[in-house]
């Protein structure tokens, strides 16, 4: 039996491992009808949807990989190259369709925003390969960066700093 | 004023119109420019944002914006939200608040009963910063005077999209601020609200609720608020004006008592009381205390609060109020009053009767002055309630503040 000091040892780490997975959860999961597909097949993704009413999800695909269709209705998906984006709106499911190359492997990653939750974060990796055959393609644009610079960094802000700079060091005023 | 001065005066408004002048532009996404965001501009302006944000595209709307946009979709069914305040002005909003000033108390804690966001209040009145039990978190926030001192420095430099002042009182000072904002910065949305006024307070919760996306809310608050009022009101309605309870109703200060244009005076009439100095000219006037004696009151009521610091919110302190009742036992001559006589003296705190909280004190003052009429109505448990359901505090009346006595 472990020491209590190894005890509470443990019980923190569990904390410290569990603590941050449960404050950061993501609203949205994914599943493939298989993880498998045989080449060219179209096979379906699952996007389930907890707890976000007006949001959106970006989708990126493995390179080789094609996105098909949706069952959202058209004015509210947007696919351009290996990403597709989906507005959610009172959604609890969203399922598209993607068609597998020839050959290929790689993982389908996702962002979501929640809007009026004010959140964001990333929907966790699915791995996806041809004939269940591992053989990486180049990559199909990665995981796209979250837009934090758009609400920072107004140039009025930077004018103010830099006034601000200007008067604390005395040389907006006279001497 | 010298160059430094100046210059940090147009810097501020240069920071300040930008900020504010955005809410003014419409609701972000509603393209064809209609004031309605219907749900296909909304999906657009969804997808627009997330092609930008994510997937290289060229649109120029930011996570605000689309933020914006869903809460105003969301809250607001895609409309603008006409806000008609206190003061009978009707403000159009295109955007939710996000960045509010309240120069009232009662505004802040009627924000709080209705579940607004209070991250997004970024700054306070000095009274409401000083309340450290009942604001804590507030604490941190920006403090902007009062509204006889305020710091429009701090405002300004702040970028409030709204600024919350009182409708019907130091009407000429509210009226100054509001000019100098507006002045400054047009983007501004200025509210006036009371919410201390039980003619008037139900009519403002449904407004700031409207105001603040949070109507069922506000339909939930103010049905708990006039429950209370109602009952009292109902309860009070059939006494005949000669069997009402006299009542002495004393203000912090010894012998001032209330007349008819103070607030204390509606309440102890709401609660089916008489007061007989409510002719007095003045609100607040001092009475001769042989006076008092001859009209022979069969309730007395002692204010404790801000000028007769004691209990309230920030101290638990029974001793203080024994005090205050045992001194008024022993003024001369009180003996022979019905009210002495029947041990009906009572005192109460302001912080239950004189803001948003009026509703509590006044269910005290109907169950002091009738208590068969009243026996059902439990006031220490709507004040719990209140705290507890609405005001959302830690605060266990049973052992930490003092607000009645005995």
């Amino acid at each position: 039996m472990m020491s209590l000091p190894a005890n509470h040892l443990l019980c923190i780490a569990l904390l410290l491992m569990v603590v941050p997975a449960a404050a950061c959860a993501s609203p949205v999961t994914r599943s493939l009808s298989t993880a498998e597909p045989g080449a060219g097949e179209v096979f379906t993704v699952l996007l389930s949807i907890e707890g976000m009413t007006l949001g959106g999800v970006v989708e990126t695909l493995p390179a080789g990989y094609a996105f098909v269709a949706t069952d959202l209705a058209d004015d509210r998906v947007l696919a351009r190259g290996q990403q597709v984006a989906f507005a959610v709106m009172n959604d609890s499911r969203i399922t598209y369709q993607v068609r597998a190359p020839a050959s290929g492997s790689g993982d389908i990653t996702g962002r979501w925003e929640d809007f009026l939750g004010e959140s964001d974060g990333q929907v966790a990796a699915s791995h996806v390969a041809a004939d269940g055959i591992e053989a990486p393609v180049e990559s199909g644009g990665g995981d796209p960066v979250p837009p934090a610079a758009q609400e920072t960094g107004s140039p009025f802000a930077v004018l103010a700093a830099v006034a601000a700079l200007l008067l604390a060091s005395g040389r907006g005023g006279r001497r | 004023m010298n160059r430094r001065c100046l210059l940090a005066l147009a810097l501020l408004l240069i920071v300040a119109v930008p900020a504010s002048a955005s809410a003014m532009d419409g609701t972000p996404g509603d393209v064809d420019g209609d004031r309605v965001l219907t749900s296909a501009e909304y999906a657009s302006a969804a997808l627009t944002y997330l092609d930008a944000a994510y997937m290289g595209g060229a649109g120029d709307l930011t996570r605000t914006d689309i933020r914006d946009a869903a809460w105003v979709s969301a809250h607001w069914d895609g409309r603008p939200c006409e806000i008609t305040d206190s003061s009978g002005r009707t403000t159009t909003l295109y955007r939710p608040l996000r960045r509010v000033v309240t120069f009232s108390g009662e505004s802040l804690e009627t924000l709080r009963s209705l579940g607004f966001d209070m991250e997004k209040v970024v700054a306070v009145d000095k009274y409401s910063h000083g309340k450290k039990t009942f604001f804590p978190e507030c604490q941190g926030k920006a403090n902007v005077g009062s509204i006889w001192s305020p710091d429009m420095e701090q405002v300004l430099i702040l970028r409030p999209d709204a600024v919350f002042l009182y409708a019907t009182i130091s009407t000429a000072t509210c009226d100054d601020i509001q000019k100098r904002l507006e002045a400054s910065s047009p983007g501004i949305r200025v509210f006036r609200f009371d919410c201390f006024k039980p003619a008037t307070y139900p009519g403002e919760i449904r407004t700031i609720a409207s105001a603040v996306g949070q109507k069922e809310r506000g339909e939930e608050f103010a049905a708990f608020y006039e429950s209370t009022m109602n009952r009292i009101r109902d309860g009070a309605a059939g006494i005949p004006d000669d069997e009402r309870v006299r009542v002495y109703f004393e203000y912090w200060f010894d012998y001032t008592t209330v007349a008819a244009g103070a607030g204390y005076n509606e309440k102890t009439r709401l609660a089916g009381g008489v007061n007989p100095f409510a002719t007095g000219t003045a609100e607040y006037p001092v009475v001769d205390p042989e006076a008092i004696i001859v009209t022979d009151p069969e309730v007395v009521v002692k204010l404790a609060g801000q000028g007769l610091a004691v209990g309230g919110y920030a101290g638990h302190d029974i001793a203080a109020f024994d005090a205050i009742r045992a001194g008024m036992l022993e003024r001369p001559g009180w003996s022979s009053i019905s009210a002495v006589k029947d041990d009906r003296v009572y005192v109460i705190h302001s912080d239950i009767l004189g803001g948003a909280q009026h509703f509590i004190g006044t269910a005290y003052l109907a169950k002091w002055f009738y208590p068969d009429r009243f026996a059902d109505l439990d006031p220490h448990a709507v004040h719990q309630r209140y705290l507890t359901g609405f005001q959302g505090i830690d605060f266990d009346l049973a052992s930490e503040g003092t607000f009645v006595y005995p």
